[in-house]
């Protein structure tokens, strides 16, 4: 797990004390049946599809990533080098588990699988990403996506 | 991924959150939440074993059924059984960690190079097989990238790679490629290898692993602000950087 006495004590410090923001509100949607949604995956992992501009620090943007995407095609571009990358070196699904959402699809579990996903870069202030969460929303709500699995790193 | 849960919901989209860090989400309490207990960079763990990647999806999707309240966090009950180390995974190259030491910076840059030569048949192998790389951040030829490593060791003043790049984002994002076409290559040999293995294994027994650290050393006392702050935080793993300079 990530049990943070995992970590060398550095890292469990600045995981213990990130500044996370609190909320004023408890936003609950309800809906439609599992099998009847139509799921997107959204990362904080800094995926970007080759050849797209590589993220900074404190980049609060998003890459897009369509769902017939090759996986050679997806790149790992988080500024960050303190967690594992060889799992999504040797399988995608470990973190953009497409291949798994469509298996779940085809066998009804879900009802179907966005033509497009999307992917932040978690280190970058989240009160910085209030505008480029919206333009997702906007994104997501045009492909009929009705719920979200959000995979972190 | 917290903060990003409640914007989607808020807008009317709901969400199911896989949690790495379970106090983050005892603290920003997303609507739904799995916390999963694998290592940072899984979230859904064990390559390429799709029955179990299969149980951590389904348990984080039907958080979406559940009508409990909002900020309610379970916990995944199985650990990633990649977490094991293979007993039987050999890597393709090894380096005896003595060897590594002490070594001229022109001397390590010579045996770097010729790591990265003797990893190319490993890595077309894994690319043969799996139809699939991460290496390509910077979008130059590996041994271009080997070479702009190497030019550091050397004290030879690197230019820009690609377009308007600085020397020390090229280095950087170099890195970054080169440590994923090691690695991929160390797949190569077969077995499931623990990621702990894997890392090991380069930052111990390779000159690949010797070339970044000593490239970090030498970034850090380099004149240019950009390049001394690519060393401090994004060459090299915090649990890496030899324990006299850590703050830990």
């Amino acid at each position: 797990m990530v049990r943070l006495t995992d970590l060398t004590p550095t890292q469990q410090e600045h995981l213990r004390t990130l500044d996370c923001p609190g909320f004023d509100t408890r936003p609950f949607v309800r809906g439609r049946a599992l099998k009847a949604r139509r799921i997107a995956v959204v990362t904080s992992a800094g995926l970007l599809k080759r050849g797209d501009p590589l993220f900074r620090g404190g980049d609060p943007g998003y890459r897009i990533l369509p769902t017939d995407i090759s996986p050679t095609n997806v790149l790992i571009g988080h500024i960050s080098v303190n967690f594992d990358r060889t799992g999504f070196q040797e399988d995608w699904n470990v973190v953009l588990p497409l291949d798994r959402l469509r298996e779940l699809a085809h066998d009804g579990v879900i009802g179907s699988v966005a033509d497009w996903h999307y992917s932040f870069m978690g280190a970058t202030d989240p009160r910085a990403m209030t505008a480029t969460a919206a333009e997702v929303v906007e994104r997501l709500k045009h492909d009929g996506v009705d719920a979200v699995l959000l995979t972190p790193v | 991924m917290c903060a990003l849960a409640h914007y989607f919901e808020e807008a009317g989209i709901a969400t199911a959150t896989i949690v790495l860090v379970r106090e983050h989400a005892e603290r920003m309490r997303p609507p739904r939440a799995l916390w999963v207990p694998f290592e940072l960079g899984r979230p859904i763990a064990s390559p390429n074993d799709a029955p179990f990647q299969r149980r951590v999806l389904t348990a984080a999707l039907e958080r979406l059924l559940v009508a409990d309240r909002p900020g309610t966090i379970v916990d995944f009950p199985e650990e990633d059984p990649r977490r094991r180390p293979d007993g039987l995974w050999a890597p393709p190259v090894m380096v005896e960690t003595d060897h590594l030491r002490g070594s001229s910076h022109a001397a390590l840059a010579k045996c770097f190079l010729a790591e990265v030569v003797r990893l190319k048949p490993y890595h077309e192998q894994v690319l043969a097989q799996s139809g699939r790389t991460t290496v390509g951040l910077v979008g130059c030829p590996v041994p271009a990238l080997a070479d702009y490593v190497a030019s550091f060791l050397t004290g030879d003043a690197p230019t820009g790679l690609v377009g308007n790049m600085s020397a020390a984002l090229a280095l950087r994002f170099a890195a970054d490629d080169l440590k994923a076409y090691y690695l991929e290559s160390a797949l190569a040999t077969g077995g499931r290898p623990s990621s702990r293995q894997l890392v090991n294994w380069f930052w111990d027994s390779t000159w690949g692993g010797a070339a970044l650290l000593a490239a970090r050393a030498m970034a850090l006392a380099s004149n240019d602000d950009r390049l001394r702050r690519i060393g401090e935080r994004f060459l090299v793993p915090r649990a890496r950087v030899p324990s006299g300079e850590r703050a830990d």
